[in-house]
């Protein structure tokens, strides 16, 4: 983009992009989707969370 | 048995599956949950179950939909036994329970997919909630589903609408508007419940969020639907001896790898974990027949958390699958026709 846009100030703090996801980073969170959406029934799981809560005061 | 222990590569996967799915799933559980505010106001708790008596109380199956259920033909077994305990399904076995003329006593449905889980009850926008989807294709659980044609879901919903007064739906309270709408049109007699998705003491929590929508009384799933139906037996019906029907958990030995779900994103990552292709798929041999099983890192994720619950609830569950891998300490795997027959 800045090939593209040129500015004509200058800001007091300098600016930094943020760095680009990696294309490991892109397969992992892609894996990890797909994972979850692969098997029917898919859901959220924590360990060690107990196996029923009714609420605190119910 | 678990032949080997799982790999580097194979474990820090298993550990990612773990960490993404509170992100991936928070803002559709409380947007679902939000929106069928007024259905669930209309229909009961999974609190307001009646207590089950006679046989019904004192043995239960749960069908689950892995492969083994048509590959043994278990559910001709069921039907054609004198088998009068409970029977829970989950949604993917609903529809192949009553083509093998069996009514459910109790159907779980949990997964907050769009368009996908509706397809499970008959699905009256199949055409369009089809398109550029693959995922029934991609299923090994039933042959029917995967070549499933506008004919066979007209089908289906024609036999849902006759059947569903007869099946008690334990419906998430994050399920998809569609399938609420559904469960409605076709008329079955629906308890709400929600995901016990994280430790409610905990900031932010997402389970105590639900909780606040609806009051509704919260359920362990262990990640996946089959797991949910187990532990509502354990919890809500309290049958003392449960046993388990297409409880898979993992590929029969003879499924090429390029056929597992995840075999091209299985591909990508291997750089990144450092390990061979092989190393993502843990073996397993069925105790009762030595068959080959195996694993891939969403089946094993699926079945550790199976186990860690069995752990905390304590207890024996028969596994009648006569395959998979659930094998573990709480676990016995006897041929189905024994647990038919009065064990």
């Amino acid at each position: 983009m800045s090939d593209f846009l040129k500015g004509n100030f200058s800001t007091q703090k300098k600016v930094t992009e943020d760095a680009p996801a990696t294309e490991a980073e892109d397969l992992q969170a892609r894996y990890k989707k797909n994972a979850l959406a692969s098997v029917g029934g898919s859901m959220v799981y924590v360990e060690k969370t107990a196996l029923e809560w009714d609420g605190d005061d119910d | 048995m678990m032949t080997e222990e799982p790999k580097a590569g194979f474990q820090a996967l298993v550990t990612d599956i773990e960490d993404v799915g509170k992100t991936y799933y928070r803002e559709t559980l409380e947007r679902n949950a939000t929106l069928n505010k007024g259905a669930i106001a209309q229909a009961k708790s999974i609190k307001a179950l009646p207590p089950l008596e006679g046989p019904k109380s004192k043995r239960a199956i749960i069908v689950s939909a892995g492969p083994s259920l048509h590959r043994y033909s278990l559910l001709d077994q069921l039907k054609t036994s004198d088998f009068d305990g409970s029977i829970i399904c989950v949604d993917g076995s609903y529809i192949k329970c009553l083509k093998a003329g069996i009514v459910p006593d109790y159907m779980l449905c949990l997964d907050p997919h769009p368009t996908r889980i509706i397809r499970w009850f008959g699905d009256p926008n199949f055409e369009e909630n089809s398109k550029h989807d693959d995922f029934f294709n991609r299923q090994d659980l039933d042959v029917d589903f995967r070549n499933n044609s506008i004919r066979e879901n007209e089908k289906n919903i024609e036999m849902v609408n006759e059947m569903a007064p007869q099946t008690k739906l334990l419906l998430a309270t994050v399920a998809p508007e569609n399938v609420v709408a559904r469960s409605i049109e076709a008329g079955f007699d629906t308890y709400y419940w929600n995901p016990l998705v994280d430790d409610p003491n905990d900031e932010g929590s997402m389970t105590r969020m639900l909780h606040g929508i609806n009051r509704l009384p919260c359920m362990n799933t262990g990640g996946t639907v089959g797991t949910a139906a187990w532990v509502f037996a354990k919890t809500r019906l309290k049958v003392p001896s449960l046993a388990v029907i297409g409880m898979d958990l993992g590929y029969h030995g003879d499924t090429p790898y390029e056929m597992t779900q995840l075999w091209h994103e299985l591909n990508l990552q291997i750089e990144k974990y450092e390990g061979e292709i092989e190393d993502f798929f843990m073996p397993v041999s069925f105790p009762l027949n030595d068959k080959p099983y195996y694993t891939d890192p969403t089946y094993f994720w699926y079945r550790r958390n199976l186990l860690q619950l069995m752990e905390q609830a304590g207890g024996i569950t028969y596994n009648c699958s006569e395959g998979g891998t659930l094998v573990g300490p709480h676990v016995e795997c006897i041929p189905f026709a024994d647990y038919l027959t009065g064990r």
